[in-house]
């Protein structure tokens, strides 16, 4: 088990190079000389090559490389060409903004949905099921933009249940405004997260061990509620557990509409005044979260399965 | 017996997807679509969506079905033409992403060895990087326009049919049919391309059907950002327009699209689906 | 005499689909009578499973259409809600089921899975339930019973996990233990082991069995009745010496006939066809059919050397550590040297996991050996390089033993035969090469017209035809056969052997014979080696082996196979 981690963590290491390497590569190779556009078009020849003295940029291109590797180790980012402000220091505040709304719609999400599977598989094959199926199929297959615009346009805007936009740190203030974009986001994780639990609850339904279970004559919902689902939670588990690291990097799109000052609402900003480093920086916290939950989604298999003994 | 009747897999599971009637209506729905993209492609037989016809932001009526844009201009013309960029966006996305998927996948999973620890460090690297952040860092490089839209998601959409295409290779590997290959004196192009692909290409066309409904409505979310196609209609930038239309009260643009974006994605999935049930033969008479 | 335990009565089973109807089981009535064994024996898809569900009511309702009276102790157990049928289940009537590896949920320990049974049943508290188990852990003959009840199944081995099986049937001393298939899955030991406890487990607890199996050896051992089924009806039931004495029906009898002997056998073996023609009638089985054949152990011919094996190792590595080094090896094939001459035929047995595959594929480099030599017509397979690696492949050829996975399933049949031809640019164009295939076809007793279609039209045992004919499309002069018949039901695999027989002469091949059972090795071979950990522990002429085994493991292995009853043959002769 121990060495199984350690070989894992060691494993990190290559990857993170190859992370950096494409983020290397598209930002500083594709990507092109940012001095003109940061100057504008004026700016003298002399002005140029300073500015390009400071950036890094005038650097040999394995040395720019490092640098970026660098980062992903010391999370240094340097500062944002936009705010001026040191990018770590960003982060640091965009983030409780960005987990005030994920973590509890997320939970609430997954709950939800695995109830609803179970429900879904009780009664598959029925008319229930068969509903159940349509709906989340139909709802997966509207934009998710276009839920936004009119979740926000309804229930703020015309029945004002709910801010229209805003953000306040302090603790009860932020619910009523991160409580619509949380509702969305549940509406939204439904339809995938029960088709996937559907289908891995089915999965285990039709095994041998099932028909035993059968055979001794537990009832149809303690077969489901104990031998099916303690199986099933193997998928599930990994399947939620690899999403944490996007409840990180923020609901990009809830938080630019609903103005909630979060890691998505920055990540967006950088965009819009192509802010280079604060968008590399983003993709190199997020690629490293992802990193260490898929990590951790592997060691949470070895404990919700027996069978798995990792060497 | 005669021998008239005989069936392939393909075959058998052709005429299972067409006795499922949601499947067929998917099927039909997608067609029509895809008419639809090629004669805006070819420009003949549309209505016309360029010039303005009437005053701004007139609302659905007999003459403008779903009413007039913010420079008068039909919707309902917009929205017709808007198709040929999704369905060009799943299109052009798939040819990007499926072979490099297929290649590197079937590469990995057949040789297996170093060559495999290569190419399953190169995927993990890839998907370790959050799909939106490669599609905002890629659009923001390239450039704003449909050809940063395309690259952006075809280079992201490789990465799961790739990893999908490498276990199931490496499972046919070890069907004995793949070893009586070897018995006969069969080498390894012969394994790989004759044997084990036409067994996996079943994954590749129900994923074809995943790349076109995860680029379409991905190329909303692009435009949304400001990232997407211009100077011409497409879903994804009327969806966009609706952000200042709604608070007046228009909501005929962001309605036309919605709707026809929802019945072409509902499509893919329920023939996605469909897809799966008929030509997995795991499943088969489940 | 008392009322029988169970009794069914015209049982009939549809499962009716919207695309399809079929009909499992048609008009079945028979009564297991309290304390004895009932067995029902028949082949794959003949209704025997699905009549054992039925009674268990563990068939899914719809697709399932049920019919009939099942009486149990008097109550028709079709007629009774499910809450009540919920409490017969596990406590009166309990089921064994084939795979012990999959039966058992895989994420409970073993002990926990049987103490359910006993908590739900018997309303035990945990702490006493947990006792009662180990007691039953013990009773079922796990050793280390206290230890044993924390393991997961993926712990134990699979003679293990059956019986963790049976200790959670009859946890709650039911009045009738239905077994189906349950030592199917099993080594031939530990079958033996598997039985006796089921035997002695019944006479302690008085028990009726229903005992279901495709194996006549099996239920000549432990059933008191029998029933035999064919396409879902019940052709005959009988006391079972009276069914392997005098059996009056055609398909029993053949049943019983095609089975290969461990001791003397007919020059070909007898199939159900010779007893019985596709409509059900009867038919005359002549006197020189019967007649026991004797080997012709020495001049086939002549005496040459095709195949020598010298002291051959395959190990496989396994890799684990902090950087995948290897930490240790599988000896799967741990020195075996052996002379195998031409146009005769080297039976390999031994039980699962003995190397027998791993040593043939070894032979043919479909797996690289570790070390060691193999000479084919003098010369010396592992050291040639690939372009004389693959023209030898058209001397030597290998059939395998899943005739469902050993066809490229999306490949037409003539496109599976001509392919040998293609990849050696033989046999001339394309018409020529279907000819050929066509002419092989007729040889292995398929239809010419059938090349077109593809192989999931076929039934197993015509599958393994085409991949005989495949094997043989490149004329080669050796041919080793992976367990080729094993995953084929008995009359089926009766044929199959026939036709290799009628093939070896034809082509004056030489075989290589894998399986795990004994009975069909003695058939077939000249010389039978005995396989156990990777060494070959014994090899002799098969009567000397069989007769006379010097070796513990082959006396053990010889031992624990089902004797049966002898056959009567005077009574196959009509």
């Amino acid at each position: 088990m121990t060495t199984y981690i350690i070989r894992r963590l060691l494993y990190m290491i290559p990857v993170i190079f190859g992370v950096s390497f494409i983020i290397f590569v598209l930002f500083n190779v594709v990507a092109g000389d940012p001095a003109p556009l940061l100057l504008g078009k004026h700016a003298t020849a002399q002005q140029i090559h300073d500015l390009r003295e400071q950036l890094g940029l005038n650097k040999p291109l394995f040395a720019q490389y490092m640098d970026v590797v660098k980062s992903a180790f010391t999370f240094d980012f340097g500062r944002s060409w936009a705010t001026r402000q040191d990018i770590i220091e960003m982060i640091r505040q965009g983030a409780w903004p960005s987990l005030t709304l994920t973590i509890p719609a997320f939970m609430i999400s997954t709950v939800l949905s695995i109830l609803l599977s179970l429900v879904v598989a009780f009664y598959r094959g029925k008319g229930i099921d068969l509903t159940i199926r349509f709906l989340c199929i139909a709802g997966q297959s509207i934009s998710s933009v276009a839920y936004i615009l009119f979740f926000q346009y309804f229930f703020a805007y015309k029945l004002g249940w709910f801010e229209i936009s805003g953000y306040e740190p302090e603790f009860p203030m932020f619910l009523s405004y991160v409580a619509l974009p949380g509702i969305i986001w549940i509406v939204l994780s439904l339809g995938p997260d029960v088709r996937f639990f559907r289908t891995v609850i089915l999965d285990e339904i039709y095994q041998d061990y099932v028909r035993t279970a059968r055979a001794k004559g537990l009832g149809e919902i303690t077969v489901l509620l104990k031998h099916v689902l303690r199986n099933a939670m193997i998928p599930i588990i990994t399947y939620v557990v690899i999403q944490i690291p996007f409840l990180i990097l923020g609901a990009l799109l809830l938080e630019s509409f609903f103005s909630i000052p979060g890691l998505g609402g920055i990540t967006l900003n950088a965009l819009n005044s192509s802010d280079f480093p604060v968008i590399k920086a983003m993709a190199v916290l997020s690629s490293i979260a992802y990193i260490l939950f898929s990590l951790l989604t592997d060691v949470l298999y070895t404990l919700a399965d027996p069978r798995v003994k990792l060497k | 017996m005669s021998t008239q009747d005989t069936k392939s897999l393909w075959a058998d599971a052709f005429s299972r997807l067409i006795r499922d009637r949601w499947a067929l209506i998917s099927l039909v729905i997608v067609i029509v679509y895809a008419g639809i993209a090629v004669l805006a492609t070819i420009g003949w037989g549309l209505p016309d969506w360029k010039t303005s016809q009437a005053s701004e932001y007139l609302p659905p009526s007999a003459q403008f079905w779903l009413g007039t844009d913010l420079f008068g201009r039909d919707v309902f013309a917009k929205v017709i033409h808007g198709t040929k960029i999704a369905m060009s966006v799943g299109l052009v996305t798939s040819l990007i992403a499926i072979p490099i998927g297929v290649f590197i996948g079937a590469i990995a999973g057949y040789f297996g060895g170093w060559i495999d620890d290569i190419i399953s460090w190169f995927i993990t690297t890839f998907s370790s990087i959050p799909n939106i952040m490669l599609l905002i860092s890629i659009t923001l490089i390239m450039g704003k326009g449909l050809v940063s839209v395309y690259l952006a998601l075809g280079i992201t959409g490789w990465v799961g049919l790739a990893r999908l295409i490498r276990g199931e290779v490496m499972k046919h590997k070890e069907r004995e049919y793949v070893h009586a290959a070897s018995a006969i004196g069969g080498g390894h192009f012969r394994k790989l391309f004759i044997h084990i692909l036409p067994n996996v290409t079943h994954l590749v066309i129900i994923n074809t059907s995943l790349q076109f409904q995860t680029a379409i409505k991905s190329e909303v979310i692009l435009s949304y950002l400001g990232l997407g196609v211009q100077g011409e209609p497409s879903w994804g930038t009327m969806i966009d327009d609706a952000r200042q239309e709604l608070a007046r009260g228009v909501w005929w643009q962001l309605a036309g699209a919605t709707f026809a974006m929802f019945l072409v994605v509902l499509a893919f999935n329920l023939l996605g689906d469909a897809l799966r049930d008929s030509l997995d033969p795991k499943l088969k008479g489940k | 005499m008392d009322r029988p335990l169970l009794s069914i009565k015209n049982l009939t089973v549809d499962f009716i689909t919207p695309d399809a109807s079929m009909r499992a089981v048609d008009n079945m009535s028979f009564d297991v009578p309290a304390g004895k064994t009932v067995g029902i024996v028949g082949e794959s898809g003949s209704g025997k499973s699905v009549t054992s569900l039925a009674i268990m009511r563990l068939l899914p309702q719809p697709p399932a259409h049920i019919s009939g009276q099942i009486l149990f102790d008097g109550t028709d157990l079709l007629t009774l809600p499910d809450d009540q049928m919920r409490k017969i289940r596990g406590d009166k009537i309990a089921m064994i089921f084939q795979e012990p590896m999959t039966s058992l949920n895989p994420v409970f320990k073993t002990g926990a899975q049987v103490a359910e049974t006993l908590m739900l049943h018997r309303g035990m508290d945990k702490k006493t339930a947990w006792e009662k188990t180990i007691d039953l852990f013990n009773e079922v003959g796990i050793p280390n019973p206290s230890q044993k009840v924390h393991a997961y199944p993926h712990e134990m081995s699979g003679g293990q996990k059956q019986r963790v099986m049976i200790a959670m049937a009859i946890a709650c001393d039911p009045k009738l233990l239905i077994c189906d298939e349950p030592t199917t899955a099993l080594d031939v030991t530990i079958q033996k082991q598997v039985l006796e406890l089921l035997k002695g487990l019944q006479e302690k607890h008085k028990m009726s069995m229903l005992f279901i199996t495709h194996d006549l050896g099996v239920i000549a051992d432990v059933a008191d009745d029998v029933v035999v089924m064919y396409r879902s009806k019940m052709v005959e039931k009988d006391k079972t010496r009276a069914i392997f004495e005098s059996s009056k029906h055609p398909y029993t009898k053949g049943l019983i006939a095609c089975r290969p002997d461990m001791g003397a056998n007919p020059k070909r073996l007898l199939t159900v066809s010779d007893f019985m023609d596709e409509a059900g009638n009867g038919l005359k089985v002549t006197r020189d059919r019967v007649q026991v054949f004797e080997k012709d152990y020495e001049a086939k011919n002549g005496n040459d050397i095709l195949l020598e094996v010298k002291d051959i190792h395959t190990h496989f590595p396994i890799k684990g550590g902090l950087f995948g080094r290897k930490v240790g090896e599988v000896k799967a094939v741990d020195g075996v040297s052996f002379q195998l001459k031409r146009g005769k035929t080297l039976g390999l047995v031994g039980e699962s996991g003995c190397g027998k595959t791993t040593l043939g594929r070894t032979i043919l480099r479909l797996v690289e050996p570790t070390s060691g030599s193999i000479i084919y017509d003098g010369k010396d397979v592992t050291k040639m390089g690939q372009e004389e690696m693959r023209l030898l492949r058209r001397k030597m050829q290998i059939i395998f033993q899943d005739p469902y996975s050993s066809l490229n399933p999306r490949m037409t049949v003539g496109e599976i035969l001509t392919e040998p031809l293609v990849v050696h640019g033989l046999g001339g164009g394309k018409k020529e090469r279907l000819d050929a295939a066509k002419a092989l076809m007729e040889k292995v007793g398929m239809k010419a017209n059938q090349l077109n279609r593809y192989p999931h039209e076929f039934s197993g045992g015509q599958r393994q035809r085409i991949c005989i004919a495949r094997a043989l499309m490149l004329r080669p002069e050796f041919v080793i056969c992976d367990e080729s018949v094993s995953a084929l039901d008995v009359s089926i695999q009766a044929q199959v052997l026939n036709l290799l027989l009628d093939l070896q002469q034809e082509f004056k091949l030489t075989y290589i014979f894998i399986s795990h059972d004994l009975g069909v090795v003695n058939f077939i071979s000249d010389e039978v080696g005995v396989m156990n950990k990777g060494v070959l522990v014994e090899m002799d002429r098969a009567d000397r082996i069989y007769k006379n085994p010097r070796e513990e493991y082959t006396k053990q292995l010889l031992g624990a196979i089902p004797k049966g009853l002898p056959k009567n043959i005077e009574a196959f002769i009509s």
